[in-house]
């Protein structure tokens, strides 16, 4: 059971991000740490190698050449190795090649399933699974509550409004990660120093194959043209007082803004 | 002058979903604007109901018939349809919901058509020849307003976002049939429902939300009077669904769904920055707490320091007592 | 004498130390009140640290251990600490009751007993207290009696951390009461599950709540001579050489208590609003804490430079242990009962954390030796006595 699990560093969502002059993420000088959702991705693929019995998650990312040290904390967790296309040619790329140049890699690669967190914190809107799995001609599974594999084929549960479909494909096949399928283990400490002898390959662009593809912030098709910050909203009115007290306030308040 | 405007309508047990109306109000906006041709696309085996339904926002929707989407996990057949839709006549850009359907399908498209995609939109107007859309990121820290560098591009916008008016006349409807997908297939063994309703809860117009406090999925069922009394949808912070309180689908937050309602009441919620960066955007934010230093009252409009196993009852008693008796 | 020397954090001290904090924050800290309230052992606590292998870090890697050196185990136990000194200590006593195990032990006994103690299986208690033997340890009366193959061991040994829970006791016994004085004492492992050994009374303490202290009842039970750790009449010299590697041990988790404590100030005085302002602003306020930071990190890197120190096999191994242990013991005492008076009378009641933190310090002054026996030992070093 080979699994190639997506995963992104992106800048810790609770520290001071920042856009640098060109109106980019400036990813320079905030720690990074492994977008949360493909944390689950990633548990969810251990998960699967263990029950199997054998085979490997390798880790997948493309990211700025500092990224290294981010996806050794991934490792810490169990995958076996990491592939970190980097190249400063794709500083300022948009959706499109990312999906393009994660699409050569995944064509260099062997698995049996690729897993992808849901979103990405930074913002991304949980398009890139679709259309890699679109560019690699893989069929796509996504919103997976459950994964449960078998010799040539994946059942998946697909979250829905009111529950879930249970959907399956063929192997190999392109799977997003919620939630829904369960905490992402600590890296326990033997798994903190295993790590550091882990295998992380780079490639770059040349190693990739995409022809004279073009890359970088020049031929995104997408530009931030402006970033401010939001409003800040009215202060708080609190009301301290009986219940049946409150709750006439509450009504009356509600009434004001026209909710009820 | 620029491409066709075209709207993606999702279909839900037969009936056209709410995102659908807003983006057929947002897409008659723009194109007022901009003067572009609009189009309402719906693809589903029986359009026939939605398609009609969408055509009050717009003045021409295609309803392509996929008897596909019936067994078939429905972005790759829908994505599949437009992409032979686009060959046939191409428009300038495509409005999608970003709800998971939405987001997958225009995924797709980018990948497939090399176009650009804006995400998450919480706004779009119309400048120089081109969309203008405004974004909320970084767990809504920030607001950015991006542009597409070329002709065509894909936008996926927030449930909610917009108000969903119908237009002053009717739309044409015109069938069309979509031809097999090439997208390799995923097909749909069974669908299990497991609450009652059918709405998302990215499309609610009010939320009642439990946390922690909420203590067990016997005091969900305090929200979810609270939420029936106030005609909206009943969410839940992580701490609820992984405590098994309440199921997934349910979950607003950071690993949940983003939501933008007009009114979220907030039971027994901290405030924690992955549950704020799910709800924040909330016109309306009222929260009752019994912790007067809950992070939540920093960000909410009322918060009510109190038990809302008290609160709560006396708010439904106070919101019977409000509203005009039947004559 | 010797001097200290300017110690180094390697990056991989720094990863290791930062992953137990995360631990300790996300699921050690939300339990300590509880584990408090209730007095009982965390067993899911010790389970956490089994599975992720902080309960293997003192022993060999050919063992299943991480191999981890004095400071790496002190950094561990401080960071645990500062959320739950209970937890805290269950890794403090589990690397100071193996130590005669793996320094001393005989490779056929680091066999036997270290893959299990190492995988958090087993757990393990050193005794060598007795109701008449506290720091004056040579006056240990429990004997061991030599028959064939067999040792005899009885009599009863008093305060025994974690005695209760133990599969192994390390204990002390009389096995040559015609010898001298420091002469007359052997080691030896005890399985628990032999029969005569039984557990007595388990004490009700002010700290530490959490962690079982217990008195051991030995009624002539019989071990295998093979349990005996070291030769006849070493028994005093291995006590006195684990001091040197448990005693920091107990500083790091004092240094954990007051960096914690520290914290929960520092937090608290810049949310408490009394007179229009919090009390973070007031500088009766600044000067406590910043009092409390001086002890907190001199304490800290007194102890780490001791650890590496004593890692390095310096011949003064015995003084840095007793003095880091000293200001560490000092320091936590002092800082948890400044904690207390920042919050004033809220830091009395038991919905904050900091007089459990207060009660948790205390022991780090009395236990390992108290503060008493510290100042003797680092007196004879620097008055060149022995």
């Amino acid at each position: 059971m080979r699994i190639v699990v997506l995963v992104k560093p992106v800048p810790d969502t609770t520290g001071q991000e920042r856009l640098g002059s060109d109106l980019r993420v400036d990813r320079a000088g905030v720690p990074a740490v492994v977008n949360a959702n493909d944390e689950y991705a990633l548990e969810a693929a251990l998960k699967l190698v263990e029950a199997a019995g054998e085979g490997e998650v390798i880790l997948l990312a493309m990211a700025p050449a500092a990224a290294p040290e981010t996806l050794r904390k991934a490792l810490a967790m169990g995958a076996q190795r990491g592939v970190l296309v980097t190249d400063p040619a794709l500083a300022g790329s948009d959706m499109l090649t990312t999906i393009r140049v994660l699409a050569g890699a995944l064509r260099r690669l062997e698995y049996d399933l690729v897993i992808a967190g849901a979103d990405t914190s930074d913002g991304g809107g949980g398009v890139v699974g679709a259309g890699l799995a679109l560019a690699v001609g893989l069929p796509y599974l996504s919103y997976a509550a459950k994964i449960e594999p078998s010799a040539d084929r994946v059942v998946v549960h697909r979250i829905s409004p009111v529950g879930y479909d249970v959907i399956e494909s063929s192997l190999p096949a392109l799977v997003v990660a919620t939630q829904a399928l369960g905490e992402p283990r600590y890296p326990s400490l033997k798994g903190i120093m295993a790590a550091r002898s882990k295998e992380i390959v780079t490639w770059s662009l040349g190693d990739l194959e995409l022809g004279d593809l073009a890359v970088g912030g020049a031929v995104a098709t997408t530009a931030v043209v402006e970033a401010h910050k939001p409003p800040t909203r009215a202060a708080t009115r609190v009301i301290r007082e009986p219940a049946a007290v409150a709750a006439r306030q509450v009504v009356e308040f509600l009434t004001d803004r026209r909710l009820i | 002058m620029a491409g066709a405007l075209w709207v993606i309508g999702e279909v839900v047990d037969g009936h056209l979903a709410r995102i659908g109306g807003e983006l057929g109000t947002l897409g008659r906006a723009l194109a007022a604007e901009a003067g572009l041709n609009l189009v309402g696309i719906v693809v589903d085996p029986a359009p026939a109901s939605a398609a009609g339904e969408l055509a009050a926002f717009v003045p021409r929707v295609i309803a392509l018939e996929a008897p596909q989407v019936a067994d078939r996990a429905a972005a790759a057949v829908i994505a599949a349809a437009l992409i032979e839709l686009v060959r046939v006549e191409p428009p300038g850009h495509i409005l999608l919901g970003a709800t998971p359907d939405g987001r997958d399908v225009a995924g797709m498209l980018s990948a497939a058509l090399g176009w650009g995609v804006l995400v998450n939109a919480i706004a779009v107007t119309w400048a120089d020849g081109s969309p203008v859309v405004e974004m909320s990121t970084f767990g809504g820290r920030l607001l950015t307003t991006s542009r597409f560098s070329g002709e065509h591009g894909i936008m996926t916008v927030r449930p909610n976002a917009v108000t969903a008016e119908p237009a002053a006349g009717s739309g044409t409807v015109t069938p069309g049939l979509a031809g097999p997908s090439s997208l390799p297939e995923v097909r749909v063994v069974k669908r299990v429902a497991e609450t009652a309703g059918t709405a998302s809860i990215e499309e609610a117009r009010v939320i009642v939300s439990g946390g922690r406090g909420v203590a067990g999925p016997a005091g969900f069922a305090t929200v979810q009077a609270l939420a029936d009394a106030l005609g909206g949808a009943v969410g839940a912070t992580r701490a609820a669904v992984d405590a098994g309180w309440i199921p997934y689908s349910q979950q607003i937050g950071q690993t949940g769904k983003i939501v933008k309602p007009a009114l979220y009441v907030a039971l027994g919620i901290s405030g924690a920055i992955q549950h704020k960066v799910g709800m924040q955007t909330a016109e309306t934010i009222v929260a009752i707490n019994r912790d007067p230093d809950a992070p939540i009252a920093e960000f909410a409009d009322l918060f009510v320091v109190g038990d809302l196993f008290e609160v709560v009852p006396a708010l439904l008693a106070a919101l019977a007592d409000a509203r005009p008796r039947p004559d | 004498m010797t001097e200290l020397k300017p110690y180094r954090l390697s990056d991989e001290q720094i990863e290791l130390r930062d992953a137990v904090r995360r631990l300790a924050r996300e699921r050690i800290a939300p339990r300590a009140a509880e584990v408090d309230r209730s007095a009982e052992f965390p067993w899911d606590n010790k389970e956490l640290l089994a599975s992720q292998d902080i309960l293997a870090l003192p022993f060999p890697v050919e063992y299943g251990g991480l191999g981890a050196d004095l400071l790496t185990v002190c950094l561990a136990i401080e960071a645990l600490s500062a959320a739950c000194a209970t937890t805290g200590l269950i890794l403090a006593v589990h690397e100071l009751a193996a130590l005669p195990i793996v320094s001393k032990g005989t490779p056929e006994q680091r066999q036997r007993w270290l893959p299990d103690l190492a995988a958090g299986r087993t757990l393990i208690s050193f005794a060598i207290t007795e109701s008449g033997a506290g720091s004056d340890a040579g006056s240990i009366a429990m004997r061991a009696t030599r028959e064939g193959d067999e040792y005899v061991i009885d009599g009863a040994k008093r305060f025994i951390t974690h005695g209760s829970i133990a599969d192994l006791v390390v204990v002390f016994a009389v096995s040559d009461p015609g010898a001298k004085r420091h002469r007359n004492l052997s080691c030896f492992v005890v399985e628990t599950n032999r029969p005569g050994f039984s557990v007595g009374r388990l004490e009700h303490k002010m700290g530490i709540r959490g962690s079982p202290t217990a008195e051991l009842l030995f009624d002539a039970v019989r071990i295998p001579a093979g349990n005996r750790i070291g030769d006849e009449g070493e028994g005093f010299a291995v006590a006195m050489s684990t001091f040197e590697r448990s005693r920091p041990g107990i500083a790091a988790q004092a240094v954990g208590i007051a960096q914690g404590a520290l914290e929960f100030a520092a937090h608290y005085a810049n949310e408490r609003i009394q007179f229009g302002k919090p009390i973070a602003e007031q500088q009766m306020v600044q000067g406590l804490l910043a009092d409390m930071d001086a002890s907190t990190e001199a304490a800290r890197q007194l102890t780490y430079a001791a650890c590496a120190a004593i890692e390095a096999g310096d011949g003064d191994a015995a003084r840095w242990a007793a003095v880091c242990k000293l200001v560490a013991g000092d320091a936590a005492m002092r800082v948890t009962t400044d904690a207390v008076q920042v919050l004033g009378g809220y830091g009395y009641l038991g919905e904050f954390p900091v007089e459990r933190m207060m009660r948790d310090a205390k022991i780090t002054q009395l236990y390992e030796g108290t503060q008493q026996i510290q100042r003797l030992v680092v007196a004879r070093s620097l008055l060149g006595r022995s």
